[in-house]
């Protein structure tokens, strides 16, 4: 693909600063790389290692953030020549950008314009670019519908953005990228927004345009499996600094840095726990402190929390005078059990109701039926009273932005101290004394006890968000999403504090979670959830090793495996649309119904609409 | 459909709430309706007869039951002041003040919106902080203020403009025209100051989302980036907010009336209050709420034109 060719680009020394209060910051200091035509490279970082500024600053964007390029040079070809696209005026970047090089964002949901149609938004580029006429542009976009594979390409152009899903929508903005036939397209996290399957169809889409079009693709990620997918070369960025550069498969077989080791060591890899029975902690390199083994603890074979035929619906509200004009079936029919000391991992993509049935069990979501019972008390018959004394004490939640589940008003201290306090479980001069515990359990200085949120990352924060759930001694937490918005480094940290916490206080947790590579590591049973339903339920070895549901083959199929040389994300994938879980007034559901496949591996019987035609 | 019907049917609740409340408070109100007709040295047996004739002594909920099927059949009574049939007369005034709403509004949008959209484009920079001084002066002085300032300048000044009176637009379109003026600029300023502020929020949080930097990456040049893209966003919340500014300026144009001796609603409303013609008080809030409500309702239709997401079912 490669070769003795001139690059399409070369970046040699860039700089970039942004305005800040107390004068510039640096985005990115002294990067260089190069993209030959035809070419992937990626561009791995975590949050804050200036991936994007990298990419804004190639088509000049960053200065529309604040960022201005000091120094360095962009180096593009064009037509034959080499121009400095820092250099460049603003007529030459508006022709280049959309023409030459294309690009897309993370955001689906927000990367359309909502009020204007898809035909205009698919057509502009080319009627500035191409100067076509209204229909020579309208038949290149229906052209380029069918190329991302866009069903009723002609319907779509009359629809507007909100009309369409989220992996539509982001087929949409690949066509419109496109449009021109760019040489180079940036592609900037296109996918962390999207579910697995979704994901797997749009890097497979990406891929298969570059091989037909022979485009150079320059793709931003923070995801390491993705890059063992999609990559020719990799460029390895770390704050603001370019770490390391590399064919894919000598970074990922051979890394040079201590950095990118450590970043490697940190990404779980689906598959790499075939045969291991018992969940194991997160590699972390240099940091022999938290990588010791856990060692299991003895497993009380009477089952902490038991949820039998757990079914919650939500009211679509409509009509004159704002009466239920229809459910949404959230869980429907749903049993599991979760002994002491163990992990039952939830996972499904969005909407599968996972979210919703860790909400039913605390009941922050009220169950329309069923049980709930945790150490054999009925949590769905207790008092609203009760509910707060008894039940929230034993069981305790983790959500996923802990920007948003701490107060921002409030003190690190007086954050963990409430729950001690409103539960009183100790008073006086023990409460300063348990809050230094947490924070010692939890490996926080204590000196950060009086701090704000703001003044913490986000990985110190969800430590927070732990210590305030421990703070009651809790039987049970159930972790949504706990780990989903953290850096894959700090992700492997917290995830292995749970683990120690788990094995040490012998809490159960129901972990709930889309990332399958992380739930193989953490889980001893996995359930997977779709369309409100548990459609399997068994170990981890049963679930990863043994998948018999066609559902959870075809999510295990579509997680990217971080080893460029196990690339399994081929051609265009076609995962069937999720159905719609809205359903009339008086629709009775079917009972769910288990073929029991192998011991305590649990097979849904009934049909869930996986092999119905698409709508 | 079912969405118009929806509103339509709140905002009649909406009205006779504002009717029973109304015609509550002008009936607790001290001062008797027969005693206003016929002056306070009248005959004590001829009041007494004419409070039976216009059945005063009635039950209030009977006065209110009369009152309400009155206005509903188009029979709004008589004005005690004016003489005067009340329906007929409301139209006019009602007439005269809508040309200064529609003229005030026009004036406060063509100013607010290119300078909101200015502004936000220079976000935090000194354009920024110009445009929201300009914006701030206009909310923190008084429309009557601003209308005494224009009479000094365009009237006896510079000779422009006349400085008081109304002519009917169906006599004459140009002297009704210039007439109407210098009262909407005068309410122009204060909305204008509102709308420019409304503006600029709305459209810094728009050039931040990212179908703004998807439409910059397609080569799209800035104006039409900013103008197409960004505008067609903003069109919605800044067009509820000048709907609901209708209500505001029926407020305002009490005192703007007054001053430019406008004989609009406002001025009428005035005159009704001064001289307790309860009559009159109670239509013409009724005909003012009915209004500010078909303004709000037209634009929350509007709405769904220009936004697509806002599905009107």
């Amino acid at each position: 693909m490669a070769g003795d060719q001139t690059p399409l680009v070369s970046i040699d020394k860039l700089r970039v600063e942004f305005r800040g209060e107390d004068g510039p910051i640096v985005g990115v200091e002294d990067i260089s790389f190069s993209i030959a035509p035809g070419e992937t490279v990626c561009v791995v970082g975590e949050s804050g290692s200036g991936k994007s500024v990298t990419s804004l600053s190639l088509m000049r964007l960053v200065e529309f953030g604040g960022g201005r390029i000091t120094s360095g040079r962009l180096g593009f070809s064009l037509n034959g020549k080499q121009i400095d696209l820092a250099q460049a005026d603003t007529q030459t970047m508006q022709a280049i950008r959309g023409d030459e090089i294309g690009m897309i964002f993370q955001e689906p949901m927000t990367s359309l314009n909502p009020v204007f149609t898809i035909e205009r938004q698919m057509t502009d580029g080319l009627r500035v670019h191409r100067g076509q006429s209204r229909s020579a542009a309208r038949a290149r976009a229906l052209e380029l519908l069918q190329q991302v594979r866009i069903p009723e390409p002609e319907q779509r152009l009359k629809q507007y953005p909100h009309e369409l899903s989220g992996g539509m929508r982001q087929r949409v903005v690949i066509a419109m990228a496109m449009a021109c036939e760019p040489r180079l397209l940036i592609a900037d996290e296109p996918t962390t927004a999207l579910d697995v399957t979704i994901q797997a169809e749009i890097l497979a889409l990406i891929d298969r345009l570059k091989r037909e079009t022979g485009m150079a693709v320059l793709f931003i990620t923070h995801d390491m499996a993705v890059v063992a997918q999609m990559a020719d070369r990799v460029v390895v960025m770390y704050r603001g600094n370019l770490v390391e550069e590399g064919p894919v498969e000598r970074i990922f077989a051979d890394p040079q840095e201590e950095y990118t080791r450590k970043l490697l060591a940190a990404v779980p890899r689906l598959g790499e726990m075939r045969g291991k029975s018992a969940p194991e902690p997160m590699r972390l390199v240099g940091e022999t402190a938290s990588n010791a083994p856990v060692t299991p603890i003895d497993v009380d074979p009477k089952p902490l929390l038991q949820v039998h035929n757990l079914t919650t619906r939500y009211p679509v509200k409509g009509g004159l005078f704002r009466r239920t004009i229809a459910n949404v079936h959230a869980v429907e029919d749903v049993s599991f059990d979760i002994p002491r000391g163990q992990t039952l991992a939830l996972v499904g993509e969005s909407g599968c109701g996972k979210s919703s049935c860790g909400r039913s069990i605390l009941r922050l979501s009220e169950p329309t039926s069923g049980e709930v019972l945790l150490d054999q008390t009925d949590i769905l018959a207790l008092s609203s009273r009760d509910l707060r004394r008894r039940a929230w004490r034993d069981m305790q939640m983790v959500f996923q932005d802990p920007f948003a589940s701490l107060n921002p008003y409030m003190r690190l201290r007086d954050q963990v101290t409430e729950p001690i306090r409103n539960f009183g479980i100790h008073t006086g001069s023990a409460v300063e004394d348990r809050v230094s515990e947490l924070f010692d359990r939890v490996e926080l200085p204590r000196a950060f006890m009086s701090r704000f949120p703001h003044e913490l990352s986000g990985g110190q924060r969800q430590r927070i968000a732990i210590a305030r759930a421990l703070a009651v001694n809790p039987k049970l937490i159930i972790a949504d999403e706990a780990v989903s918005a953290l850096d894959v480094s700090v992700q492997a940290q917290v995830l292995n504090l749970m683990m120690e916490l788990q094995a040490e206080l012998g809490i159960s947790y129901l972990f709930i979670s889309h990332d399958m590579a992380v739930v193989e590591r953490v889980a001893h049973r996995v359930g997977v959830m779709y369309l409100g339903r548990l459609v399997e339920i068994g170990s981890r070895q049963q679930i990863f090793e043994n998948p018999q549901h066609s559902y959870t083959k075809s999510l295990l199929s579509a997680v990217p495996v971080a080893d460029p040389t196990k690339r399994n994300i081929h051609d265009d994938l076609n995962f069937r649309p999720i159905p719609s879980p809205v359903f009339p007034l008086g629709y009775k559901s079917k009972p769910s119904t288990y073929d029991e496949v192998a011991p305590a591996h649990l097979v849904l019987q009934n049909e869930v609409g996986l092999d119905a035609a698409p709508e | 459909m079912s969405y118009i019907l929806n509103r339509v049917f709140s905002m009649m609740l909406t009205l006779f709430l504002i009717s029973a409340i109304t015609f509550a408070v002008t009936n607790i109100l001290p001062g008797d309706v027969a005693m206003m007709i016929m002056g306070t040295q009248s005959n004590p047996e001829a009041l007494a007869g004419l409070r039976e004739t216009l059945g005063l002594n009635d039950p209030l909920l009977m006065q209110y039951g009369r009152w309400i099927g009155g206005m509903l059949t188009g029979d709004w009574g008589s004005s005690l002041v004016f003489k005067e049939p009340i329906a007929p007369l409301l139209l006019q005034k009602m007439t005269a003040s809508g040309l200064l709403v529609l003229f005030s509004m026009t004036i406060a949008l063509a100013c607010a919106v290119p300078l909101g959209v200015w502004a936000a484009v220079h976000a935090n920079r000194w354009q920024d902080t110009a445009a929201s001084s300009t914006a701030m002066l206009g909310v923190s002085l008084p429309d009557f203020f601003w209308g005494i300032m224009l009479i000094l300048l365009f009237a006896r000044g510079l000779g422009w403009l006349p400085s008081s009176g109304f002519v009917d637009p169906a006599d004459d379109l140009g002297a009704a025209i210039r007439h109407a003026l210098l009262p909407s600029l005068a309410l122009g300023l204060g909305l204008m100051a509102h709308l420019t502020r409304m503006t600029r929020a709305t459209m810094t949080g728009i050039l931040k989302q990212e179908f703004i930097r998807v439409a910059r990456a397609k080569g799209l040049n800035e104006s039409t980036v900013v103008w197409r893209y960004g505008l067609a966003n903003a069109v919605g919340p800044v067009m509820t907010v000048a709907g609901l500014q209708v209500g505001y300026l029926f407020g305002s144009i009490i005192v703007i009336e007054s001053l430019f001796n406008y004989t609009g609603m406002g001025w009428l409303t005035y005159q009704a209050l001064l001289n307790r013609d309860i009559p009159l008080i109670q239509a013409s809030v009724f005909v003012i709420a009915a209004v500010v409500m078909l303004a709000n309702l037209l634009v929350d239709l509007l709405y769904a034109v220009v936004d697509p997401r806002i599905r009107l079912s």
